[in-house]
């Protein structure tokens, strides 16, 4: 009974505070943004695509105030189940990280055309990997070649310097599958290293996998054995294999995508690919009434690509860092530009 | 009548008392954990709930589309739960129906690439066929290795997944079966080999207040409740069901009813292959069309070896716990969006549900324990 009038007591509470609250607030609400991230099967802690995906949508969400949702993908089955939980609730932007999401936001899109999505590294494509071209889906890709580029150009001064470890003009990169992303950053870097030191051997490698570091450790120990002193991994996870490979030969490294010092101590640069860069401008689109379909590219030059050179036992020596700037600023004015195919 | 209408439900109580038992135990040491990380284990359910079920959805979630996905999650499950099933009747430990399943989905995209232009009514039970035949293959190969020269199957089973894995892997990323452009997949199976789904799938019409293509439950449905209601049907109604189940008991026993040991071992074997090969082929025919790379990392196999011992090895019990892991499977996702839980706390359940089962086993083992001791 006294529970029971209690309970009337809060409903009539909660009316009149709501009454007031309606008083008080003259203007609309602002719309309120809903932004949905699918993570690929990496998970949020991958240190990499889906780690810095999250940090830009953080970013955005500091900034521009609107309701966010994360989901990990646990399996390849999850793909299109979560891309459309977020699209079903009517969010106003979804953003999926990967290229494996490819297909599966291909078939979403086109079930929710009032949605918007955004891909990393990829197009909503059907089962042949052809770009649907829905005008709800904006591609978000990467100059890779830029930050190839960068960390060729750094190989290509140690070696033409001396300041690597065998110094024999040779460098190596090892590659998962010879899918476009990677083998743009292979270009760069073999086209920069080349141009510091035209000398320079490349030896290109792939594991024809992502994930098992074993795999990539074997191509990386070929190439060490052939002479290579410094080792581009460009292969995610498996690529791992390839930092610890030249850490254990003694041998330098160079990470990729994000930057991997901590992952072993063979690494000496990193070339980035900053997904969060590009997921903050998607989502900033977006809630600015900016969005496109269609492909927007990140690069040097918009600073969605770049270079981190900070491990180099003892620093990398001035000149060396100099020469890098000026790199830098060529290839961001436009007076250089990195190939995407791999030179011959 | 009544009475024995007691005694049988009484049997039946407690024949579920250990599983639903290890189940409830899972959610109350998951809530535990979800509560001590400092996070509200009810609104980790109700997520759970509603992504598995459709049901209390608080995130604005449609109710069927939620039931949809967790039936195309529960699919796979039953005929690969029928795959461990069958050869735990018979004694034996079939860790393999993950590899048998993939070279079932690689038998199907091969065929369904291969003759993609021949109409439904041949192509289809090509595909399905395909992939049965060539899970009974390999899971075959098992089954002789251990009716005559007596390897242990739970090692040739793990390790012809690895083969089927790196099989699989070899034919889509540069080998036969991989699609142009240079990606790890094969190509589409032609239209005639595709499983059709329950509601039509077209973008435009809406159903459930949704596009009616968003709704991807397919006919393999029925093929793996079929599955298992042979399963029930062979096990206990059947000569062969008497032999396996002869067998599983005591192998001696069995030789000394006139039972055949080694051919039991592999005609279970080969029938256990082909239920999860089938399950492959459905899942390629029915959902995915094609080979990607999520198949790489694929575990409905062994998930399944979780449904199987939740579900006592019968066939009620085999659906009852494909229906939970399948709602548990799609349930990760919207507690992950709407409670904030890391989806990661579904395989915590599993593993806890799979724990407390183990636990039960060894329980029955403690008890032999001290009357051996006892004996002179």
């Amino acid at each position: 009974m006294g529970l029971s009038r209690l309970r009337y007591l809060g409903v009539a509470a909660l009316t009149l505070a709501l009454l007031a609250g309606c008083g008080g607030t003259a203007a609309p609400p602002a719309k309120v943004y809903n932004i949905g991230l699918v993570t690929d099967i990496g998970g949020l802690n991958d240190k990499s695509f889906n780690y810095l995906a999250n940090l830009g949508l953080e970013r955005a969400k500091a900034e521009f105030k609107f309701k966010s949702s994360v989901i990990e993908s646990k399996s390849g089955d999850d793909y299109v189940p979560n891309l459309t939980n977020f699209a079903s609730k009517n969010y106003d932007l979804v953003i999926a990280v990967g290229f494996l999401m490819q297909q599966a936001v291909g078939t979403v899109s086109g079930q929710f055309p009032n949605v918007h999505f955004a891909i990393i590294d990829g197009a909503g494509t059907d089962a042949k990997f052809n770009d649907l071209k829905h005008s709800n889906v904006q591609s978000l890709y990467f100059k890779e070649q830029d930050a190839g580029a960068m960390v060729g150009a750094l190989a290509g001064l140690l070696e033409k310097q001396g300041k690597a470890v065998k110094n024999k003009h040779v460098i190596g990169a090892v590659g998962g599958i010879s899918i476009p992303p990677v083998d743009h950053y292979i270009a760069g870097y073999k086209w920069a290293a080349l141009q510091y030191d035209p000398m320079v051997k490349v030896l290109i490698g792939y594991s024809n996998d992502f994930q098992d570091p074993a795999k990539c450790k074997g191509v990386a120990t070929n190439q060490i054995a052939g002479n290579a002193d410094i080792l581009f991994q460009v292969a995610g996870g498996c690529g791992l294999g390839v930092l610890q490979a030249a850490g254990q030969a003694h041998v330098y490294s160079i990470g990729v995508d994000a930057d991997q010092k901590d992952a072993d101590p063979s690494v000496i640069a990193s070339a980035l690919k900053k997904v969060d860069v590009s997921t903050y401008t998607a989502i900033k689109n977006v809630v600015t009434g900016n969005f496109q379909g269609g492909a927007l590219t990140f690069s040097i030059a918009n600073d969605g690509a770049g270079y981190a050179i900070d491990n180099f036992p003892g620093g990398l020596p001035a000149d060396i860092k100099t020469e890098l700037d000026s790199f830098a600023a060529k290839i961001k004015a436009g007076t250089l530009t990195p190939p995407a195919d791999i030179p011959k | 009548m009544a009475a024995s209408l007691l005694a049988s439900m009484r049997r039946i109580a407690r024949g579920m008392a250990v599983p639903v038992g290890s189940v409830i135990f899972a959610f109350v040491v998951g809530g535990v954990i979800v509560a001590v990380t400092g996070g509200d284990p009810f609104a980790a359910y109700q997520g759970l709930v509603c992504g598995g079920f459709g049901l209390i959805c608080s995130g604005g979630e449609n109710p069927a589309l939620q039931l949809s996905n967790a039936i195309v999650f529960t699919t796979p499950l039953l005929m690969t739960g029928v795959a461990v099933a069958l050869p735990f009747r018979a004694g034996l430990f079939n860790i393999g129906a993950e590899g048998q399943l993939l070279v079932g989905s690689i038998a199907c995209v091969a065929i369904g690439t291969q003759f993609s232009t021949l109409p439904a009514p041949i192509l289809l039970p090509m595909v399905l066929l395909g992939g049965a035949l060539a899970g009974a293959f390999w899971a075959g190969i098992a089954g002789v290795l251990k009716a005559t020269v007596g390897a242990h199957e739970v090692v040739t089973t793990i390790m012809l997944n690895y083969v089927a894995q790196w099989l699989m892997r070899f034919l889509i990323v540069g080998g036969p079966l991989q699609a142009p452009h240079g990606f790890s997949a094969s190509a589409s199976i032609g239209s005639g080999a595709r499983l059709p789904t329950l509601l039509p799938q077209d973008n435009s019409l809406i159903i459930f207040g949704l596009p009616s293509s968003v709704f991807r439950v397919h006919a393999g449905l029925f093929i793996a409740l079929a599955a298992v209601a042979l399963f029930a049907f062979v096990l206990w109604r059947t000569p062969l069901g008497y032999e396996i189940r002869a067998t599983g008991q005591s192998q001696r026993a069995a030789r000394y009813a006139g039972v055949s040991v080694p051919r039991t071992i592999i005609v279970t074997m080969l029938i256990a292959g082909a239920f999860a090969g089938l399950s492959g082929a459905v899942q390629i025919a029915g959902v995915d069309h094609n080979l990607t790379d999520k198949y790489f990392s694929d575990t409905t196999g062994f998930d399944a070896i979780a449904v199987t011992l939740l579900g006592l090895g019968s066939g009620v019990g085999i659906i009852l716990a494909a229906i939970l892991f399948g709602a548990l499977h799609a349930g990760g996702a919207v507690m992950q969006s709407d409670a904030g839980i890391s989806g990661n706390l579904v395989l915590v359940l599993q593993a806890l549900i799979l724990f407390s089962i183990a636990a039960n086993f060894l329980s029955t083992l403690k008890f032999r324990i001290p009357r051996l001791s006892r004996a002179p």
